[in-house]
């Protein structure tokens, strides 16, 4: 990141110390009393930097050491059934837990009764109601306690401990000697120090959401996982780990029921160490670069940018990990792995025999003639709009972009009565033309904008040469379009394979389904089978997004060329 | 002779394009008229005329106000939030950095996608048992318990829009940057010589600059918004009692689902006069760009 600045400084500094030297002695002292004052502003910032750093590495340190996890591990509990608050069965049973929080009073421990109400109303409408009471313990932790304490987030804290006390160090390694050096020219050991001091302290910041979200992991999901015996492996060595770091060592052979319905809150404050060590990298910055603003722009960028994408191929990553998990993996709400223990290929077998090629190619017929329909009829009513006056020019302009707004969808009804009328209903030739009909505007629109944009002289010449109209547009003009012709095409050709709605109107036989609606036959009322409709979503997805991502690049040229500006 | 068919030829030109739009969306235009003012059985036989009886149906059925108010939350948040959204994601994606190629090709995935495959991943992912998105919330310990993503029909119509804001991003992305690359740069330098902060440039120059591509990307969307089906059929079946249905879904159950085809022709007709007069503003507004 910093290299190019850092090769950058020698050749800064050449040129002044050149035009220092060049000038006369008098303007020499002028030149150098304005260094004075420089480097005086640069010490006063760098010590603000330092100072800013070093005041939020300590707030860090004590807001690690805060009691900030607050545990409470059941000892005894009572559940009283059809028990309503305050009535008699919830006396004498409140009555019975507070003898036994006297009996372990007696014996030196000082145990919490709270309760817990679950209501319910069934079909007839009659209320039942469940009281539990509870003898707890609380514990309170700091998150500093985790050190050492063999759970994933021990480690953790090590690494945000270690790089905050290091970016510390760094920085006043990189600040000895010379606080008062001007940015743009420091010294390369001194720039890497500050360099390795920012982005140490960028790692304790990326370092504080793994900490508490580990945490949190353990100590419900993996806690409920051990104690509902829905894990056994590993159960020992975590329950072990979990006895001294809550109970010093003392719950023994009782830690599973102490663990059972074990609860634990974090204060919010712990989330400001993640401030402080923002806070610290912002001064790093400060330090190495002076200006803290482009840098941090820069960041957020990336970091926004990044966070996009993966949010948008969250869902594609649902679909492809789905698509190879068992059944039993894709319907378990305590499945632990991000991907499937064993990649399933058989899924994709299972469905390829369950006509899902079968689908493929009717999707693959359809698109592919309703774009070449679509193409057919519309390059010459582009070519006329394009290239030649006539009357009714811009009427048929003017219905071509209003039949751009009406999608068959609106029209369904009307559609389908047309389709039995024609005897088209059921059969993929009547998809293949309501698609490239309901295509027509778009690309009669798009292929307007690209022969706009090619200079009719060629082909006038062409003409001139004796070739036909017809010959003409065929071997001058459709080569040199070639670029928007394909984007058309392949606009069209996604258009029609994604289409949908009137294909589930109008498909009624299940051998001429196209795959949008084939895949709907693994969701039915009662059962879905994810992992087959996954699998087949999958192979119906990755062929289009592919031949997207082909005209991805003329996709800004094209869309808005052919749109508006024509 | 040869010179009165040249005048023709034209008209041949565009001939087979007139054919098949005319057969295919001027014809089910006409039949959706002529139907909403038919008698219709049950059973889908064409009686006689009847006037606006059909409307006077739809409008008195029961879920009537719901769907369009349904309708116009549906396209309102959709297209609102997905234009805002769009618009931020094209400034960012404008500037200069590492891997903006491939920001770009990923941004083009849920264009690309069918809408029902998009709205049933989407289902998956955050059904309360053993949705993946509580799945990974809690394996990361983000959560202690899973949460009930669709606890009332309001969310789950929410979580349609959701899905909707989702797959409308890219188009209003792509048109925006389109717009924002043919601004000439200069006019930037210009406005730093002159000292203009970020946002200024911002409202001054970029804003108005891309405002023809937005306005291109807000029409076509809210027509396509307005005639989407798949996410919300797929996502809520319009439960329970149509209390999630849209116009377009509302009209497909009525007519195939309810056998009420006199209403559901009538319903045809009210959407696509909703959608002429967005037709209409948005050619207006094409056509004054084509003089421009």
């Amino acid at each position: 990141m910093s290299t190019p600045q850092m090769q950058a400084n020698p050749q800064d500094r050449a040129p002044q110390d050149q035009e220092v030297q060049e000038r006369a002695p008098q303007d020499r002292v002028v030149h150098q009393k304005h260094g004075v004052h420089q480097a005086r502003d640069v010490r006063k910032e760098n010590r603000l930097a330092f100072g800013l750093m070093a005041l939020a590495a300590l707030l860090a340190l004590v807001l690690l050491c805060l009691p900030s996890y607050h545990f409470q591990a059941t000892a005894y509990r009572k559940k009283s059934g059809n028990t309503f608050v305050g009535d008699e069965r919830y006396e004498k049973a409140l009555a019975e837990v507070q003898a036994v929080q006297e009996d372990y009073k007696s014996r030196g421990i000082d145990l919490t009764l709270s309760e817990e109400v679950t209501e319910r109303t069934n079909s007839k409408g009659k209320t039942t109601s469940l009281v539990e009471f509870r003898l707890s313990n609380t514990y309170t932790k700091s998150a500093l306690d985790f050190y050492g304490s063999g759970l994933a987030s021990s480690w953790i804290l090590q690494v945000i401990l270690l790089a905050i006390l290091l970016s510390l160090a760094c920085a006043a390694a990189g600040l000895v000697h010379t606080i008062d050096e001007p940015w743009r020219s420091l010294s390369p050991r001194t720039a890497s120090l500050r360099t390795a001091s920012g982005l140490l302290a960028l790692l304790a910041t990326l370092m504080v959401p793994p900490f508490i979200m580990s945490n949190t992991f353990d100590l419900s999901r993996q806690v409920n996982l051990y104690t509902t015996g829905i894990q056994e492996e590993g159960k020992e060595i975590f329950y072990n780990k979990l006895d001294h770091f809550l109970f010093a060592g003392q719950a023994g052979d009782t830690i599973e029921d102490s663990l059972s319905g074990l609860k634990f809150t974090n204060s919010v404050w712990i989330w400001l160490v993640m401030a402080c060590s923002f806070v610290m990298l912002v001064a790093a910055i400060q330090l190495r670069k002076g200006k803290i603003k482009p840098v941090l722009l820069r960041g957020l960028l990336y970091f926004f940018v990044i966070a996009i994408c993966l949010f948008i191929l969250y869902p594609y990553y649902v679909m492809t990990v789905t698509a190879f998990r068992t059944s039993a993996e894709t319907n378990d709400m305590y499945f632990m792995h991000l991907f499937p223990t064993e990649w399933k290929l058989s899924n994709l077998k299972d469905i390829l025999s369950q006509g899902v090629p079968r689908y493929l190619l009717n999707s693959l017929l359809i698109a592919g003639g309703a774009t070449l329909v679509a193409l057919i009829c519309g390059i010459p009513a582009a070519y006329a709009i394009s290239r030649m006056q006539f009357k009714g020019r811009k009427a048929f302009l003017g219905f071509v972009i209003m039949s751009q707004m009406f999608s068959p969808v609106v029209l369904l009804v009307g559609i389908s009565q047309l389709m039995v009328t024609l005897g088209l209903n059921d059969s993929i030739l009547g998809l293949i033309l309501i698609n490239a009909a309901f295509n027509q505007a778009f690309a009669i629109w798009l292929l307007r904008g690209t022969f706009l944009s090619i200079s009719p002289e060629m082909e006038q010449a062409a003409r001139i040469d004796g070739c036909s109209t017809m010959g003409s547009l065929w071997h001058v003009l459709l080569p040199m379009a070639a670029p928007g012709i394909v984007t058309t095409l392949i606009f069209v050709f996604i258009n029609a394979w994604n289409e949908y709605t009137v294909a589930t109107v109008l498909i009624k036989s299940a051998s001429n389904r196209p795959i949008t609606v084939g895949i709907t036959q693994f969701s039915s009322f009662n059962m879905i089978e994810w992992h087959y409709l996954f699998a087949a979503s999958l192979l119906a997805t990755l062929p289009v997004v592919i031949l997207f991502m082909t005209i991805e690049k003329h996709l800004t040229s094209g869309l808005t060329a052919g749109g508006v500006k024509g | 002779m040869q010179k009165s068919l040249r005048k023709y030829e034209p008209y041949l030109w565009l001939l087979p394009s007139l054919l098949l739009m005319a057969v295919f969306v001027v014809f089910p235009i006409a039949i959706v008229f002529k139907l909403s003012l038919s008698d219709i059985s049950k059973s889908g036989v064409i009686g006689g005329f009847v006037g606006l009886k059909n409307f006077r149906d739809a409008i008195s059925l029961p879920a009537f106000q719901t769907v369009m108010l349904n309708t116009l939350y549906w396209v309102l948040s959709v297209v609102g939030i997905s234009t805002l959204l769009g618009f931020i994601i094209a400034l960012m994606l404008n500037n200069k950095f590492r891997g903006r190629k491939l920001a770009r090709a990923v941004l083009v995935f849920p264009w690309a996608t069918s809408l029902v495959i998009q709205a049933s991943v989407w289902n998956y992912i955050i059904k309360y048992e053993y949705g993946n998105l509580n799945n990974i919330l809690l394996n990361l310990g983000i959560i202690k318990e899973a949460i009930n993503w669709r606890s009332s029909y309001q969310i789950e119509f929410i979580w349609a829009c959701f899905v909707g804001i989702f797959v409308t991003i890219p188009f209003v992305t792509f048109c925006v940057l389109s717009g924002l690359q043919s601004i000439d740069s200069s006019l930037y330098e210009a406005a730093n010589i002159d000292g203009a902060s970020y946002w200024q440039k911002l409202f001054r120059i970029t804003l108005p600059m891309v405002r023809p591509s937005l306005t291109i990307s807000t029409v076509l969307n809210i027509i396509y918004v307005f005639n989407s089906f798949p996410i919300i059929y797929t996502m809520t079946k319009g439960a329970p009692n149509n209390k999630t249905d849209t116009l377009i879904t509302y009209l497909y159950m009525l007519n195939f689902y309810d056998r009420q085809k006199g209403p559901a022709t009538a319903l045809s007709v009210i959407g696509f006069i909703i959608l002429c007069i967005c037709a209409g503003a948005y050619m207006i507004f094409a056509m004054r760009e084509e003089d421009n």
